[in-house]
């Protein structure tokens, strides 16, 4: 299908772990022969189409993250091409990027501006942006007068009001006080039900189940099982189970 | 590949002056007397330097003979003379060091969103550039009272070359920058090696003596003249106290130009070649 939003076409990507200082230092200037190396993704293809709603699962260190930094532009493959076709907007470091020296107000314009916003369109969804964090007075102090929870808010406005083409929501994220956590994932439900393209990634089966229809099982980087939530589940549960039942015939040896 | 510095560049320059505005701000906010602290340090420091030479040594009393060579000799006031150079030489000196610590102590913007990262060098460099702007305002501020009291028109129109030597003082210590950022944030050593050789460069280059002295030999002559920071601390010097043009003495200014293209294209090439790296190491 040609409505694609994301394509992965064989991405790979490895880290290279570096033994010192040293060997850091001469890499800068020579190539290092056979580094020890993390092969974080190992030529991962799959497409999502515009308006699909995907969950990631896997265990720690299966590679969802990198996926992650991948698909919002932090991160570049070292094999296979990427093809994002429009905004991202990611509810993962929801305060990085603030200067906190600005005033809140000003923060909403730079990350607009980070985001590859116009003026006009920053100043139409600023009110908005305001409404939602609940900031009060505050949007004009400094963002270094913020408690952590006031600084969450304003990062996940700003990430849910932009109106992102793709919005890539970790489900480890906590928001401020329940009720504002309430709030937070009746906006994400809404931006999804606006034909949003959503990746969710979690640990957790139930979560996963309730939003997302079709998931994405990593496991060492390489793609084990994408398609219907239940059935990856299904394979993600079969092979937990596997596993302990590995750890417990050996405990028995 | 080769475009991306500018294509990162591209459309960003709004925000590129937003984010200076607050690299100033987030520098002297809090303290008292703020902004002025950016003159508190050089006014220190040149005062350091001027007691040293001229009450310690005593090796430069008023009458300071300086030798530009094609026998033009000049009679100048020691303290003048050092005022001249060595305010370009504190930009120099932040750029270099600032410059290469740079990415480093912004990785937020690295490894946590999606950000042109070139612009990081250049949003600093021009915080660090409005620094130096005001400290030259100071400095003419002074070159007009002495040309005054020493019978001299207040004006020169040599003055105006500041604005050739200026843009120029900020592109060569950014593009040496974009080889050294991405090469520090790599390596800590590369860092430290940078910090470690800075105060030494500062007694290699003609801050405080003469490069130009007719006395040294063919060799160290040139090696004086590799070094582009003798380019800016003479360049200042023809703007406010030579009277000479940027254009008179050719074999300076082709070298600069030269090591100007190499570090340029090092710069980009460096860059490119460690950008996607980046987020990986820090």
């Amino acid at each position: 299908m040609s409505d694609a939003i994301i394509t992965f076409k064989n991405v790979s990507k490895t880290y290279i772990l570096y033994k010192n200082d040293q060997a850091r230092f001469k890499a800068l200037f020579i190539k290092p022969k056979n580094p020890k190396t993390n092969k974080a993704l190992n030529n991962v293809s799959f497409e999502i189409t515009r308006g699909e709603s995907v969950g990631i699962v896997g265990d720690n260190g299966a590679g969802k993250s990198t996926l992650l930094k991948m698909i919002t532009g932090v991160a570049f493959p070292d094999e296979g091409d990427i093809i994002v076709d429009g905004k991202v907007a990611a509810l993962l470091e929801l305060t990085a990027g603030f200067s906190l020296e600005m005033t809140g107000r000003e923060n909403i314009y730079l990350k607009g501006y980070i985001l590859g916003l116009e003026d006009e369109y920053i100043k139409e969804i600023e009110e908005n942006i305001i409404d939602f964090a609940e900031l009060g007075d505050y949007i004009d102090q400094p963002v270094r007068t913020y408690s952590s929870g006031m600084k969450m808010r304003l990062g996940f406005a700003i990430n849910v009001n932009i109106e992102p083409d793709v919005l890539v929501v970790d489900e480890a994220l906590a928001v401020g006080d329940a009720s504002f956590k309430r709030k937070c994932k009746d906006k994400i439900k809404e931006i999804i039900s606006s034909g949003t393209t959503v990746l969710y990634v979690s640990h957790s089966a139930e979560s996963v189940r309730e939003i997302c229809p079709r998931s994405i099982y990593l496991r060492k980087g390489t793609v084990i099982f994408d398609g219907p939530t239940d059935e990856t589940l299904q394979v993600y549960q079969d092979y937990k189970e596997s596993v302990k039942k590995k750890i417990e015939s050996a405990k028995k040896k | 590949m080769f475009t991306s510095i500018f294509q990162e560049h591209k459309g960003f320059g709004k925000q590129i002056f937003l984010l200076a505005k607050n690299e100033l701000i987030k520098t002297y906010k809090g303290a008292v007397i703020g902004p002025l602290w950016s003159v508190v340090k050089p006014a220190f420091t040149i005062f350091v330097y001027w007691f040293a030479f001229s009450v310690g040594i005593k090796a430069a009393k008023a009458g300071f003979k300086v030798d530009i060579g094609a026998s033009k000799a000049f009679s100048v006031d020691f303290f003048a003379w050092m005022f001249v150079g060595i305010v370009p030489w504190f930009f120099i000196q932040d750029s270099i060091i600032q410059g290469a610590k740079t990415l480093r102590t912004n990785r937020q913007f690295i490894t946590k969103v999606k950000f042109p990262v070139s612009t990081i060098l250049t949003y600093t460099g021009l915080s660090r550039l409005f620094v130096h702007v005001f400290l030259v305002l100071l400095m003419y501020a002074y070159m007009i009272f002495y040309r005054v009291t020493n019978g001299m028109a207040p004006f020169s129109w040599y003055d105006l070359q500041f604005f050739f030597y200026c843009p120029l003082l900020f592109l060569f210590f950014l593009a040496l920058s974009w080889s050294t950022a991405p090469m520090s944030a790599f390596s800590k050593d590369f860092e430290s090696l940078i910090v470690s050789i800075m105060s030494g460069v500062f007694w290699l280059s003609g801050i405080m003596y003469n490069s130009y002295n007719p006395d040294f030999p063919t060799g160290i002559k040139y090696f004086m003249l590799a070094n582009p920071i003798n380019f800016f601390a003479n360049g200042y010097r023809n703007c406010f106290l030579y009277n000479r043009g940027f254009w008179v003495y050719k074999t300076e200014l082709v070298i600069f130009l030269v090591e100007f293209a190499a570090v340029f294209l090092l710069g980009i090439y460096n860059y490119n070649r460690l950008r996607k790296k980046l987020p990986d190491v820090l």
